[in-house]
């Protein structure tokens, strides 16, 4: 097997005698670090033949924060709220991809409460992220009053996280062996109030954004994503789903409750950046369904099984697990010494293999188009660099 | 207040009397423009919960959000900042027009914040690259923190630089206290809800360290 290695300057030199097309002549562009499209600090280096992309090329490591160096100095009850930091839409996730790995490889019994109490948070919070996707995204396309009506919804559910949770962003709520704290005792009240005034605001947002011809345009047949590609480069949540393979973690290797529950899979056809704008629309509604069923029947028990002094020491060895958040499959690979603390923190971030699909979907299209699928693909910076 | 106070009236009342200084500062407070500069979390609570409708930063002149630094005069450091984006940063800086103002929000930008340990990446604190005014502390600090950051930010600017001395700003105290509160209630105060809520020894506590900030 041979590795070629090039380097970023290598590649964004311009050949004397490159194939140009009449009158235009190949030149390379930087968006970002500092671009308002990217949603964070992404480097994207553009090859360009007049408006037409021929190539992309990203630069990571503007916000590379050392997370899994840090990991390995620190206890596994201290590395969860680094983890919240990471891919900051899905907090309560990555807490539990942490968690549950943490348990599985030391054996930590669960009682149902916590199970309950997490699978309801998690779709909660899946809810809260593609909310705030869909406000931003018609931003990026030029239309700001999603991002007002996705504001104002996703600020409710955050008072109710803030209750129960006492943050709004940076929740640092599940812990290995429980929670944190119980629920605030007018939790379900609230989440079923909330459920009931959502539902109809769901309908809102596909007469004001999904109904927009001018919206559909922008991304119907734009960045069309082939399948075996996808599956080649890793890409896993929505953008794997919206090539047409269903691939959802909730169902192949169930975690939580979510075997009780019945739900359906969104997936798309095409793999163009509609396919995801609507398999997220579509999420957003199961996830409603789903935290409908458990929302009543949270069990009465524990919130936590072990105290919080406890130390937790996991036996020699490597363990992996993973779990679907809002962006797609994030892995947690601890390799353990048998000591308090781990000797080596692997994460699989979703948003890393997510964004590589970019540089097979975008050639051959013009330059606006670009912020359409970096607007579907859904990227939160910190956690492709960690 | 403002401008308003400012001014004297002449008899008559087809004139008013006041001093440049004090009509460029009040213009220069209330049409603030920020450049968006979010790397990571705090980026979500600073720019986007506060420029959506709930906490309104449009309230405070200050809402005219740009991309670019040579429209802005603002900056608002959002996030963590490592040792690559560093050198990008202080390009941002200087491409704006002066005056220009930094508020650096939460703890990443303030200090390092949680990367402060063990990270061989992280720059503590983003007063190592460039002057900054004022800190909004929180991890991440609720949008009502920086819309006090702003506030704070707008009483410097009105009581800071004249014509005379650009470039040389007074500091206000941000954090005054309200009228007929000492500093010594305050900390009788909070000694007492330590000592009720009994998780620490307050007299050895005190024994033990030093209260450097008078606390």
């Amino acid at each position: 097997m041979t590795v070629h290695i090039s380097t970023l300057n290598d590649r964004t030199t311009v050949p004397e005698n490159s194939k140009s097309s009449l009158n235009t002549q190949e030149f390379f562009i930087n968006m970002g670090p500092q671009h308002p499209s990217t949603h964070g600090v992404l480097r994207l280096v553009l090859k360009m033949d007049g408006e037409t992309i021929r190539e992309v090329i990203p630069v990571l490591g503007y916000i590379h924060r050392s997370i899994e160096k840090i990991c390995e100095h620190n206890t596994y009850r201290q590395i969860v709220h680094l983890t919240d930091r990471m891919d900051y839409l899905s907090a309560v996730m990555n807490n539990w991809a942490v968690s549950m790995a943490v348990e599985k490889a030391a054996q930590i019994e669960l009682t149902d409460r916590i199970e309950y109490i997490r699978t309801i948070l998690a779709e909660m919070q899946r809810l809260q992220s593609h909310q705030l996707w869909w406000g931003v995204t018609g931003m990026d396309l030029g239309a700001f009053t999603p991002f007002l009506y996705g504001f104002r919804d996703r600020e409710m559910l955050t008072d109710i996280f803030e209750e129960t949770m006492g943050a709004r962003l940076t929740l640092n709520y599940i812990q290995p062996a429980g929670l944190m704290f119980d629920i605030h005792p007018d939790f379900v009240k609230k989440t079923k109030d909330y459920l009931k005034y959502f539902k109809p605001k769901l309908e809102e947002y596909e007469a004001l954004l999904s109904a927009n011809p001018i919206f559909q345009q922008r991304l119907r047949d734009v960045g069309i994503l082939d399948r075996e590609k996808a599956v080649s480069l890793g890409a896993t949540g929505p953008v794997l789903r919206a090539c047409g393979i269903p691939y959802d973690l909730r169902r192949v290797e169930p975690y939580g409750v979510y075997e009780k529950v019945s739900f359906k899979i969104a997936v798309g056809s095409v793999g163009d950046c509609w396919d995801r704008y609507s398999v997220r629309m579509e999420e957003m509604r199961q996830s409603i369904q789903i935290i409908e069923q458990l929302i009543d029947n949270i069990p009465e028990g524990k919130f936590i099984t072990k105290k919080p002094a406890a130390k937790i020491t996991i036996p020699e060895g490597r363990y992996y697990s993973q779990m679907e958040t809002a962006r797609g499959v994030l892995g947690v690979l601890i390799v353990s010494t048998g000591k308090e603390k781990p000797y080596r923190f692997h994460l699989r971030s979703p948003n890393f293999n997510n964004l590589w699909t970019i540089t097979q979907m975008a050639p051959g299209s013009r330059l606006g188009d670009l912020v359409a699928m970096v607007s579907t693909l859904d990227l939160v910076i910190p956690d492709m660099d960690r | 207040m403002g401008l308003v106070a400012q001014m004297d009236q002449i008899s008559g009342g087809s004139f008013i009397l006041t001093r440049m200084d004090e009509v460029i500062n009040w213009a220069r407070a209330n049409s603030l423009w920020p450049l968006v500069f979010g790397t990571s979390c705090c980026a979500i609570e600073m720019m986007m919960a506060t420029g959506a409708a709930r906490h309104d930063l449009a309230r405070f002149g200050a809402e005219v959000v740009r991309p670019s630094p040579r429209q802005a005069d603002l900056l608002i450091l959002a996030g963590t900042i490592v040792k690559r984006m560093a050198p990008r940063l202080r390009t941002l800086y200087e491409q704006m027009a002066e005056p220009r103002y930094v508020i650096a929000t939460g703890a990443c930008t303030i200090s390092g914040g949680p990367f402060v340990y063990n990270s061989y990446t992280t720059i503590r604190g983003a007063d190592q690259i460039i002057p900054v005014d004022i800190y909004v502390p929180g991890c991440p600090p609720r949008p009502e923190s920086l819309l006090y950051g702003i506030l704070a930010l707008q009483k410097m600017i009105k009581s800071g630089e004249s014509l005379r001395e650009p470039g040389i700003r007074k500091k206000p105290v941000v954090s005054e206290l309200p009228p007929g509160v000492k500093l010594e209630d305050i900390t009788l105060e909070l000694r007492q809800i330590l000592g009720d809520e009994g998780i620490t020894n307050i007299p050895e506590e005190i024994a033990r360290r030093e209260w450097s900030t008078g606390l």
